[in-house]
């Protein structure tokens, strides 16, 4: 087991560096683009010129990477003139607030998902199956930010019951607790779905092997031979887990927009509008940086609980 | 090239003189494309028959040809100008005499806009998803092919792509790029790369090992032509079954970017900006206000379950 966990935590490590990569590029391919939001029109060239001096532009391409690099790894992520702070800061300040919402919705999704895949697997053709396949379809085929809009018209607007938006601790437990609901439903939809569906068909494909007969010939009850196919139907289930708690991340920024949650998917939106490209820079490399750490977990957890995927590595 | 088709000398009588052997060539090209393409004629003719049986997928089917056709003859299916409205008609309800959708904030006809909007929508739909088909397997077919340090290379850069969530990577490319459809289209397609090129690399080294793959190379024909006549044909399923499913996931990435405001520029219909500047009206007009969401929706859905039809059509057969 040590050793699978050394290989998957170096196979991370290239990984990781290639997301810097991309991230810098990605704020430097256009001209112009690295020093957007300080210079406005009326500058004069020299002006210009000062200011790109001054954030080190006019290095060679590599060398401003290393730089970057350098102080990213010191939790440096560059200063927001807009906002007037370290871009560090206001990300620290969005990171556990989008890290409740995506935790929760991460919870919430994958446990209802993996419970009506588990009922649709385990009960082909019935109700409940023809149920869960029309919600899983819905639920890839609706735009979060569609649902979520429905949500608040139907619950915050119509009914009056849960509030619209984001609120805090300091506003009472309960009040922060309810302000979770509308997000989190509109965000975790599309993860039940998807858990849903890979559940299932994961199930199905467990329980049509040739185990499952010699269980039940051997005279275990349904209730025994059905834990038996869980537990051997999980780990497809585990994989896209981790890819849901990623999408979870990225999604937050429409999700977030709605119901003006302040996480890191607020920051980008508003940093897009203000072209405040290095708070979208930084909110990108971590939210990637948080979706290969917590995709290296679900391949750990995956070598621990399923000794075939441990074998394959080592 | 000169010592390895002996097996097939009787064949195709290839010689020891150049003249020979490109007849011989010619030949063997002649007798595989006929065979090919008289495969290929069964097989597309009998996925097609059966996906015909299949009456959800054809239900989706047509309902995505209707989107289509109304999206192509929008001026000639409504006569109402979907950027000039008429502020006395703001809001009007669906079925209000004249606007079968009714009006949006600003007295436009919700039909209008709702069909040239599917102009843009299914655009961003379907040509990030045949550019990153395109490119994709490109790149998955030469590193299942090569192998080697360049392929390992290529699917390396692959994985750093996929390493970010879908949907930030979008948001992240159009961010850098700035809004306009045509970086929206850039974005998606970038998107869809990494994915295509995964399903693509994987079915070719499940194809480069079999049997026929290894016949066509005794027989003499060079890498590229066994890539060409040999693997792309069998890899290209896979990777038309895989992209079908991908095209409402581009319609919902595009609308997403166009609601964060980096999607086409205001004021042209496109269904993700109209939701957005009809989300402020979802309690005065709530029927209105969720039309072009209703439309992503039925669009996407439709997407889908053509998908899942087109994939069990093609499955049974392999």
């Amino acid at each position: 087991m040590l050793r699978v966990a050394i290989t998957r935590i170096g196979m991370a490590v290239p990984i990781l560096f290639g997301v810097s990569i991309i991230v810098f590029l990605l704020m430097n391919v256009l001209p112009g683009s690295a020093e957007a939001g300080l210079v406005s029109d009326d500058m004069s060239a020299a002006e210009r010129q000062a200011i790109r001096d001054e954030l080190g532009l006019n290095d060679p391409m590599p060398l401003r990477y290393l730089h970057w690099l350098g102080d990213a790894l010191q939790g440096d992520l560059g200063y927001s003139a807009q906002r007037r702070r370290d871009v560090s800061d206001l990300l620290i300040q969005a990171w556990s607030n989008t890290a409740v919402l995506a935790i929760v919705s991460a919870v919430f999704g994958i446990s209802i998902g993996l419970w009506l895949g588990y009922l649709a697997g385990t009960r082909r053709g019935s109700l409940i199956d023809r149920v869960t396949g029309v919600l899983s379809l819905s639920g890839l085929s609706i735009p979060s930010f569609f649902l979520a809009i429905i949500l608040l018209a139907v619950f915050a607007g119509g009914l009056r019951i849960l509030p619209s938006g984001g609120a805090t601790l300091d506003q009472g437990l309960w009040m922060a607790i309810r302000s979770l609901v509308l997000p989190v439903l509109s965000g975790s939809l599309i993860t039940m779905a998807i858990t849903a569906r890979v559940t299932r068909a994961s199930i199905v494909d467990v329980a049509g092997s040739d185990f499952v007969e010699t269980l039940r010939a051997k005279g275990l009850s349904e209730f025994e031979v059905r834990r038996h196919i869980l537990r051997n139907a999980i780990s497809p289930v585990l994989t896209t887990s981790g890819v849901q708690i990623g999408a979870l991340l990225g999604g937050s920024v429409l999700v977030e927009t709605i119901f003006r949650w302040p996480g890191m998917g607020l920051l980008v939106f508003t940093a897009i509008s203000a072209r405040d490209l290095l708070v979208v820079q930084g909110a990108t490399l971590v939210i990637a940086v948080t979706f290969v750490l917590v995709n290296l977990v679900v391949d750990l957890l995956q070598a621990w609980i399923d000794p075939r995927v441990r074998g394959a590595v080592s | 090239m000169t010592q390895v088709p002996v097996l097939l000398d009787k064949n195709f009588g290839a010689g020891t003189t150049a003249a020979d052997r490109a007849e011989a060539d010619r030949r063997r090209d002649e007798w595989n494309a006929a065979r090919t393409s008289e495969q290929s004629r069964s097989f597309w003719s009998a996925t097609f028959r059966r996906f015909l049986s299949n009456r959800v997928g054809v239900v989706a089917a047509v309902i995505v040809l209707l989107l289509v056709l109304g999206a192509i003859f929008a001026p000639w299916i409504t006569s109402a100008d979907p950027l000039l409205g008429k502020p006395t008609e703001r809001l009007q309800n669906l079925g209000a005499s004249g606007h079968l959708l009714g009006t949006d904030e600003q007295g436009r006809d919700m039909l209008a806009r709702v069909l040239y909007g599917g102009r843009l929508s299914l655009l961003a739909g379907f040509v990030p998803t045949l550019g990153a088909a395109l490119i994709g397997t490109t790149i998955g077919v030469t590193a299942g092919i090569l192998r080697g340090v360049v392929g390992t290379a290529l699917m390396r850069t692959m994985d750093m792509l996929y390493a970010f969530p879908a949907i930030l990577l979008a948001i992240a490319v159009g961010a850098s790029l700035g809004p306009g459809l045509t970086n929206t289209i850039i974005a998606v397609t970038i998107v869809f790369i990494p994915p295509v090129a995964r399903v693509a690399e994987s079915a070719t080294r499940r194809v480069v090992v079999q049997e026929f793959v290894e016949a066509a190379r005794l027989s003499g024909a060079g890498r590229l032509r066994v890539a060409r006549s040999q693997v792309l044909p069998n890899v290209l399923n896979d990777v038309i079954v895989y992209a079908s499913s991908l095209v409402g996931v581009a319609m919902i990435i595009a609308a997403s970017l166009s609601f964060l405001g980096l999607g086409s520029a205001p004021p042209a219909p496109e269904w993700g900006y109209m939701l957005n500047s009809l989300r402020g009206m979802v309690s005065v007009a709530p029927l209105v206000a969720i039309v072009p969401g209703f439309f992503i929706f039925l669009t996407s859905v439709a997407f889908n379950l053509a998908s899942d039809a087109l994939r069990e059509a093609m499955d049974s057969r392999l």
